[in-house]
């Protein structure tokens, strides 16, 4: 499947009440959640995320916004790990649940279909990868984590694993696996994973390549479809971007890594 | 009964400066943007009007992130009145709200007395809003930095000035932060107000425990909560006993019931925000819930 697109489309996305297909956990503290949601599934691109309602009545008094990891038969799968209370709640989810949950919401990866990309993720986020991976012709999918039991499953053709304490792959960080080979094959470079990392990343892709580079962001998020202003991220140049619909996927340029590390998110 | 009205089955549609509204909900500035957002999401359906996110006379880009922090019962916000500025929101995106199904009220925020009536000046040349709120809770940089909202003469100064320019309707958003609110209601109504909003985010602050450090850049920050309810209900009642133009409420909202008792409190309209943040169609479900409880078709 080839699709074209990554804009992000308010009318597009819905909420809907969607039932839990599956609910298990892959790796420690880390949990799958497969939802019913064909309306969902049949409008949302690579890269967009899902504002899931963690609990029903009012507390948590915010959603918690998700990556869609991957498209399934009738609706989607959701990959997240539990930080905190939402996600705890989220984690307990069972299979004939019904949750609200509203998408696709943002703009998710510049998808070209005449492209082959090179996939860079770290710890949890390489747990949007498999949506991008199913949709467009990849080169590589390269995986960093802290240890075997962080690596985000993602099913490609060429997948390099490294891991901080060698226990998976080869031990080491995302950027040692960053060859001049590599970037050359790619026409499209998607990072994803925790603010030092990309811009780790960043730092180590050659001025050649920049302009291949896209990058998905998270943030903390109020509304998720860009009136609070709350989840705004610092851009080059000055000023800020709301990641919730103007990304979360940014060109790697946009970004100004030292203003957002400061964030300390 | 002092103060609180008895509702036995209040009607929910209603003319409020001259509009007809279809419910008593407004959405609250700073959650529902111009009101673009939720119409193409569908969900203005039942929304009585939108308050829009604060306009000043300058763009502002806003504070540092991070802006939010969600706590166990609410949440931290600290935007910076993040906005492209009023000549902007005029020409840019005041035409393209003009078809919304529902008035539209500007919040209107200044660092002087002066800039308040500035921002009106230049925005009353759009015919699409039926009027203004006006933001008092933001620092008086002009005189010092605190709050205008604090002191009734500053807030009575401001009114003043804003009645002076404005063509329509103007409520003044009052802040819980310091000061007397019934005393501040009061210089907003003699200054001309033609309602007063009850109120504003209260001042918070979550600190780091292992870096002592604020969670929030800002270090303060507004905090809003389903929690805040009984605080927002007793004010909503002291200010509505001592004046005699509208009362808005704001705050506290997270079902129908709560409306029908901040309107039994003698709130005329009832602002519901952070809700919007889990219910982006809030509106619509808070109407439905106050029809099936007052039987009204």
């Amino acid at each position: 499947m080839i699709l074209k697109g990554g804009r992000s489309n308010l009318q597009t996305a819905g909420d809907y009440v969607c039932t839990v297909l599956s609910s298990r956990q892959v790796l420690p503290g880390v949990f799958s959640v497969e939802f019913e949601s064909p309306e969902i599934s049949s409008v949302a691109l690579p890269g967009q995320f899902v504002q899931v309602e963690p609990s029903p009545g009012v507390f948590p008094v915010t959603r918690r916004p998700v990556t869609i990891n991957r498209l399934t038969e009738s609706g989607f799968e959701l990959l997240f790990d539990v930080v905190g209370r939402g996600t705890q709640l989220m984690a307990r989810f069972l299979p004939g649940d019904m949750v609200r949950v509203m998408g696709p919401l943002g703009k998710g990866w510049d998808v070209d279909q005449d492209k082959t990309w090179l996939l860079i993720g770290g710890g949890l986020g390489a747990a949007g990868f498999q949506f991008l991976v199913d949709s467009v012709r990849s080169s590589g999918v390269i995986i960093g984590a802290s240890g075997a039991d962080r690596v985000i499953p993602v099913q490609a053709q060429t997948v390099h694993i490294v891991t901080e304490d060698g226990s998976r792959g080869s031990r080491g960080l995302v950027t040692a696996l960053i060859s001049e080979e590599l970037l050359a094959r790619a026409d499209s470079i998607a990072v994803c994973g925790p603010v030092a990392m990309m811009e780790a990343v960043w730092n180590t892709i050659p001025e050649a390549h920049r302009s291949k580079v896209q990058v998905s962001t998270e943030s903390r998020m109020g509304c998720g479809w860009g009136v609070c202003d709350g989840c705004s991220i610092p851009v080059s140049g000055g000023g800020y971007r709301k990641c919730c619909v103007e990304g979360p996927v940014f060109p790697g340029d946009t970004i100004d890594w030292k203003r957002w590390k400061e964030a300390g998110l | 009964m002092e103060g609180g009205r008895i509702m036995s089955s209040p009607s929910l549609t209603r003319k409020f400066w001259g509009t007809e509204f279809v419910s008593p909900v407004m959405l609250a500035s700073g959650t529902s943007g111009f009101g673009e957002e939720l119409f193409k999401l569908g969900c203005l359906t039942g929304a009585g009007a939108v308050v829009s996110k604060a306009v000043t006379m300058k763009p502002r880009s806003g504070n540092p992130p991070p802006r939010l922090l969600e706590t166990p019962f609410g949440l931290l916000n600290s935007i910076g009145l993040a906005n492209p500025g009023a000549r902007y929101v005029l020409e840019n995106i005041l035409p393209a709200v003009s078809n919304l199904p529902c008035p539209l009220v500007i919040n209107v925020a200044g660092e002087s007395v002066q800039e308040f009536a500035d921002v009106v000046s230049v925005l009353k040349e759009s015919g699409v809003h039926i009027g203004y709120e006006i933001n008092v809770s933001c620092p008086n940089v002009a005189e010092g930095g605190a709050a205008f909202g604090v002191d009734p003469e500053v807030v009575f100064r401001v009114s003043e000035a804003v009645s002076q320019v404005a063509d329509r309707p103007f409520s003044v958003k009052l802040t819980p932060n310091g000061g007397d609110m019934v005393q501040a209601a009061v210089a907003a109504q003699q200054g001309g107000a033609s309602a007063v909003t009850v109120c504003n985010t209260f001042l918070g602050m979550m600190i780091d425990w292992k870096t002592g450090k604020s969670v929030i850049k800002r270090k303060v920050a507004g905090y809003t909560s389903p929690a805040l309810l009984p605080l927002v209900v007793a004010r909503v009642w002291q200010v509505s006993n001592a004046v005699s133009v509208p009362v808005i409420s704001s705050g506290g909202v997270s079902c129908g019931q709560d409306v029908l008792q901040l309107l039994a409190a003698g709130a005329e309209m009832v602002q519901v925000g952070t809700r919007l943040m889990r219910r982006p169609c809030a509106a619509g479900e808070l109407l439905d819930e106050m029809k099936k409880l007052t039987g009204e078709q």
